[in-house]
């Protein structure tokens, strides 16, 4: 009975906590652009930041040995795309969605280009030897049945991305700066008005974007497998960008945004047993993807014709 | 100097070409970088396309399918619509071209004009959706097309693999299409010339999509400058709240402009399918996807300037295809040029000296007084 | 005694080669309310700019309290002790009164932000100006008064000693601007010093006890407010005498052109934006509207014209439905429309003057012969809507962008009074618009109006509609509050009353003037 098997698969604590594992690189970089969405400013290059720096930490730790050097690196690689894109956003005048788009091309290019020329292969790092991030078993939680399966045994940055909505939950709505950050995408006009430098704090917001982007990609290609594959990140600096609006432009919203993605996906993998064509499974999160857009713009609408009225 | 900044088309031009010529030499250092013989490699991308007539075959061949790309981006985004769905459009084109090219039997006269019907039909229509979604649905084009790309080459793999691939075969790939399906060469078979063109046609795979292409380009210029569409489709691009107000209905315009542009990438998917492989295979698409962007922003999405870009930027990466093939360095190096003209080109303040506008309209209220006052 | 803020010599040119500035002198005394008057782009906000920080002078100098000063941002400005209520109010909408007051200077405690501290200083700072607001409200759900009452606590709470208010009644009822102007004196009396920009010049007589007036980018001169008189003021300002009074032709009333009953408008959360409007307007009529910006008026224009649905209720246009019709059958039907936006909704700045007179008729002949567009017409009519209307531009072809606001304004009159409509809806068709073109706009509203139209006048400006109006409407949260038949009758103060809610009229009070 393969629907059985499905069925039994989706309501285990194995699936609950393979649905956080593949969360994850979608929550940290919709973290990432939600950051630069409330700063009034679309980070579309995600996807290319997840890309350089999945690939700068396979190559820096299998060179180095070193796991820390290799994440370090991929947080260095992927914030200074974002600064490139903040760059000539901000202070170039450039279309920030053309720019986004021309640095996905160049890091979807330039991977490939580097891995060939490290490596001679052009479709991954097999043999490359890269470090692993290290998994955590938390004792005695994970003696508890069902949730310690999901809790202990998820790698760092699983547990980073539940941390870091927490933390920029505190930076938006407590810390001086994400007020700035907030008024600066509300109305740039009025922050500047008192003295607050609205390129700074849109640059800001850029760099922590390409710092939660970059950890989302590093998830990939260090945690969630250890090798670098050429587009390995199959769009999924999109499907983060659409997590940023399902979830309502709020921290703990996106997470739970990111989260039914995850789900989708791992729903899809668990399908295998029911001999549907692998190509139309994989449709779903893509489907799921476009219905919440939809669904996120109606509450949108109906949200905002409210809210103009009152603002004149 | 004044002359040569004086008119706003020179300047543009300028640009352009300083970025292009930029890009290049980003990509000379990055050859000298990872390459053991950059000179030979470089030559190999700069001059390779023309040392052979085959070559140039393939350089002319590529343009064509630039050019229909070029063209189905600069549409969208001449009415401000960030569609990136051409690749999607182009994979059905591909497939709904291919089917006919295979399983219908007609004459090649007929069997050849209904595959591209097919093909920009289906381009119409699978544009059409994220056009209406945007513009009934609200829902933002960029990801949604994204999303239509990545199901669209799932289903096409789909189609591929489980119906139209011949049992027992090792690849995932259609049988070769029969003469019918195949597009005829761009010189129909004259007596007075046959010497020529039984010499052309065996060193390139020139066909009459080249005139297809040429017949876009004109109608597409026609439509965008001199019709009541055209019309709406740039007032929608200019100032959506303006069109509202004067009458026209932005609605059915967005709808219509992502299906047009559909139509032109599925005419590109066609000539993938019925021209350049003369089969489906796996991955036809791979490589094209974005190509359309960096045509459309190279013409500054003016149809007129679709071609020239087009042969333009097609021999680049004609030029990068031959360096692959010659030399150390992988052709991937023509997205980082690619990339890097999309950046110049976009950025208004990189070239200060041709700097197009010094108050924008967008500056708002802070410079409401200012424009007043001139 | 020496002033408290000097400045001389100002000169500001900008990149565009556009003089703003030309050797602009302005002083003003501690404790003092000074206006700064003159017409649009004579240079005022360009100099308030200056003094905020927000631009650099090309040449000149500023003085404050005698020591020379020079800001590079409003940063430096607002630490000097300058601050600034702008036209638009500069507020952070879904923020709470509090949170705008402290923005940029929130105070502190163990690093994150202290609200409670905030609120404590908003309720603080509101006791001692006089200036009541609840630190607690969300700024997006306060009237326009309201608003700017936190616009000024936000300058004191970075503890401006001079507060520049940049046209500040221009949003505001009688009796708000009442309002301001008792705060406004409150604050002179606890020694700050007030730079008021307008020129509305009662008000500026009545508030200021000093007047600077400026033209073309130069100081005129500085005149003790008790002895100048309105109309030395208007010559000084726009160079020429100026008509006060509009020469209007009283018309006689004739076909009833639209008929307005029960209409009832709601935004898609339910909220009710027009409720139960029932009105009238004949031919060769202005009907004027009147009301505090943001009672329906803009909500009105747009149903009327197709651009917003209607709940429920009818409007008859000679007899023919117009709710809920697309803009264009609206059009069609022979509305046209002068948008209050213009820059927004009413033209398409980087497309070229001749395209933007053809967006309600490039569909259909003679600019429409089978698949394309007769460019050759549309020249045709460039040419003749340019000469007619005058506009300043090189050729049809030039972008409107490149064109003066006047100008702008201008082809949309020319683009919608060339349809010939039978409706006319005017939004604060002369906002934004000099003294000059003020009087070109008001004979052509006047002009159609005897060919007639109806007209229905939506304005800000009250003394527009009285000017214009042969009846007056007051709107008050979306309602019918009262109908007037003879404007020449009534005042600001009483419009004022019915405007704010005060007072309303009775069913059969509107009746007899329906």
């Amino acid at each position: 009975m393969p629907l059985d098997l499905v069925l039994r698969g989706i309501f285990s604590a194995a699936f609950v906590a393979s649905v956080l594992r593949i969360s994850t690189p979608l929550i940290l970089p919709a973290l990432g652009g939600l950051l630069t969405d409330l700063a009034g400013a679309t980070n579309i290059a995600l996807e290319g930041i997840m890309l350089v720096a999945a690939f700068s930490g396979v190559v820096v730790s299998a060179y180095t040995h070193q796991v820390g050097l290799g994440v370090l690196a991929g947080i260095m690689a992927g914030m200074l795309l974002s600064a490139i894109l903040a760059y000539f956003h901000l202070y170039l005048n450039t279309d920030v969605f053309l720019a986004g788009i021309a640095l996905n091309i160049m890091a979807s290019g330039g991977t490939i280009f580097l891995l060939y020329t490290i490596t001679g292969d052009k479709g991954a790092s097999s043999g490359l030897a890269s470090g692993m991030v290290p998994v955590i078993d938390i004792p005695l939680v994970r003696e508890i049945p069902f949730l310690g399966t999901i809790i202990s045994g998820q790698n760092i940055f699983t547990y980073a991305a539940f941390l870091l909505t927490a933390g920029v939950a505190l930076f938006l709505y407590r810390m001086r700066m994400g007020y700035h950050l907030r008024a600066v995408g509300e109305n740039p006009e009025a922050a500047a008005s008192v003295g607050i430098n609205v390129k700074h704090v849109q640059l800001a917001a850029f760099l922590m974007s390409g710092f939660l982007a970059a950890l989302g990609g590093l998830d990939l290609s260090m945690a969630y497998l250890t090798l670098f594959q050429r587009e390995m990140t199959a769009g999924r600096g999109f499907i983060a960008l659409a997590a940023v609006y399902l979830g309502g432009r709020k921290p703990w919203g996106v997470l739970l945004a990111a989260i039914l993605f995850g789900f989708a996906d791992a729903f899809s993998n668990q399908l295998a047993p029911l001999k549907i064509p692998s190509q139309l499974v994989q449709i779903i999160p893509y489907a799921v993807t476009i219905i919440a857009l939809v669904l996120y713009a109606a509450q949108q609408r109906a949200r905002s014709s409210g809210q103009q009225r009152s603002m004149k | 100097m004044k002359w040569i900044t004086g008119s706003p088309a020179v300047r543009e031009t300028l640009r352009i070409l300083l970025a292009v010529l930029a890009a290049l030499l980003l990509g000379f250092i990055i050859t000298c970088l990872v390459s053991k013989d950059p000179l030979n490699a470089y030559r190999a991308f700069l001059f390779g396309p023309l040392s052979r007539l085959n070559r140039i075959g393939d350089w002319l061949e590529e343009s064509i399918s630039l050019i229909l790309l070029g063209l189905a981006v600069s549409i969208a985004f001449k009415a401000k619509q960030f569609s990136l769905g051409a690749e999607g459009q182009m994979a059905f084109g591909a497939m709904a071209s291919g089917v006919v090219a295979l399983f219908v039997p007609l004459p090649l006269f007929l069997r050849i004009p209904l595959a591209l019907l097919a093909a920009a039909l289906i381009g119409f229509l699978w544009g059409a959706l994220p056009g209406y979604l945007k513009a009934y649905m609200n829902a933002n084009e960029i990801v949604s097309t994204l999303m239509l790309n990545a199901i669209a080459l799932r289903l096409y793999d789909y189609l591929l693999i489980f119906h139209i691939k011949p049992p027992g075969a090792g690849y995932n790939q259609s049988d070769s299409f029969p003469e019918e399906g195949i597009l005829p060469s761009f010189m129909p078979p004259l007596p007075f010339w046959e010497e020529t063109r039984r010499m052309l046609t065996n060193q390139m795979n020139l066909t009459v999509m080249l005139y297809i292409g040429v017949a876009a380009f004109l109608i597409a210029y026609y439509v965008m400058a001199r019709t009541p569409f055209g019309y709406e489709l740039r007032m929608v691009g200019e100032n959506i709240k303006f069109a509202k107000y004067g009458g026209i209905n932005t609605k059915r315009t967005i709808v219509l402009v992502f299906a047009v542009s559909g139509i032109f990438a599925g005419l590109a998917g066609a000539h993938l399918s019925l021209g350049v492989h003369q089969k489906l295979i796996a991955n036809i698409t791979v490589g094209l996807g974005f190509e359309g962007i960096v045509v459309a922003i190279m013409a500054r999405n003016n149809p007129l300037f679709v071609p020239l870009a087009a042969f333009a930027y097609g021999y680049l990466r004609a030029g990068a295809d031959i360096m692959e093939r010659t030399s150390d360095v992988p052709r991937e190096m023509i997205l980082i040029v690619q990339a890097v003209i999309i950046l110049l080109v976009t950025a208004e303040y990189v070239l200060p000296f041709i700097k197009q506008r010094i108050v924008k309209p967008e500056d708002s209220y802070l410079a409401e007084g200012d424009r007043y006052a001139a | 005694m020496t002033a408290l803020v000097e400045m001389r010599n100002i000169v500001k040119v900008y990149p565009n080669g556009v003089v703003a500035n030309d050797g602009t002198h302005f002083s003003v005394m501690r404790a003092d309310i000074h206006a700064l008057v003159g017409e649009n782009g004579a240079g005022k906000s360009t100099l308030m700019k200056i003094l905020y920080g927000m631009e650099l002078p090309s040449s000149g100098e500023i003085l404050l309290d005698g020591k020379k000063v020079r800001f590079h941002s409003a940063h430096d400005a607002i630490a000097a002790g300058i601050g600034m209520v702008h036209q638009n109010f500069m507020l952070v909408p879904s923020f709470s009164v509090a949170e705008n007051i402290v923005l940029g200077q929130e105070p502190l405690r163990r690093g994150l932000v202290d609200q409670k501290r905030a609120e404590e200083i908003s309720n603080e700072l509101a006791n001692q100006y006089g200036l009541k607001v609840d630190p607690k409200a969300c700024v997006a759900n306060l009237s326009v008064g309201m608003r700017q009452r936190v616009e000024i606590l936000k300058t004191l709470y970075r503890g401006a000693q001079v507060l520049i208010l940049d046209e500040p009644t221009a949003v505001l009822t009688p009796q708000e601007t009442q309002d301001l102007f008792r705060a406004a004196r409150t604050l002179i009396e606890q020694g700050k010093t007030i730079i008021f920009i307008s020129h509305k010049l009662n008000e500026v007589k009545e508030i200021a006890s000093y007047i600077t007036v400026m033209r073309a980018g130069k100081t005129l001169g500085t005149f003790e407010s008790a002895s100048t008189t309105h109309k030395e003021l208007a010559r000084m300002m726009v160079g020429r005498d100026v008509l006060l009074e509009t020469n209007r032709s009283s018309s006689e009333r004739s076909a009833k052109v639209l008929e307005v009953k029960n209409l009832v408008c709601t935004s898609d959360s339910g909220k009710p934006i027009l409720r139960n409007l029932s009105f009238n307007i004949y031919s060769g009529e202005i009907l004027g509207i009147a009301g505090v910006e943001g009672n329906g008026q803009t909500e009105l224009a747009e149903v009327l014209s197709g651009l917003r649905p209607a709940a429920s209720g009818n409007a008859l246009l000679h007899g023919k439905k117009i709710l809920n019709q697309t803009p264009r059958r609206v059009r069609e039907m022979g509305v046209a429309h002068i948008p209050e936006d213009r820059l927004k909704n009413g033209l398409a700045l980087n497309v070229s003057v001749e395209e933007n007179f053809i967006v309600d008729r490039y569909f259909h002949s003679p600019y429409r012969r089978g698949l394309g567009v007769q460019y050759k017409q549309v020249r045709a009519l460039g040419k003749r809507l340019i000469d007619a209307y005058g506009i300043h531009t090189s050729s049809g072809a030039q972008m409107v962008s490149s064109l003066s606001g006047g100008n702008m304004q201008k082809v949309i009159l020319a683009r919608e009074f060339s349809a010939e409509p039978r409706l006319l809806i005017a939004a604060q068709p002369t906002r934004g618009v000099d003294v000059g073109s003020t009087e070109f706009i008001h004979a052509r509203l006047i002009e159609q109006r005897s060919k007639g139209a109806a007209i229905l006048l939506i304005s800000a400006d009250l003394s527009e509609v009285i000017k214009l109006a042969d009846r007056i409407l007051v709107l008050y949260e979306g309602e019918n509050v009262g109908i007037f038949s003879d404007p020449a009758r009534l005042t600001e103060e009483t419009l004022g009353l019915y405007m704010l809610g005060i007072q309303k009229q009775t069913p059969e009070e509107m009746e007899a003037v329906l």
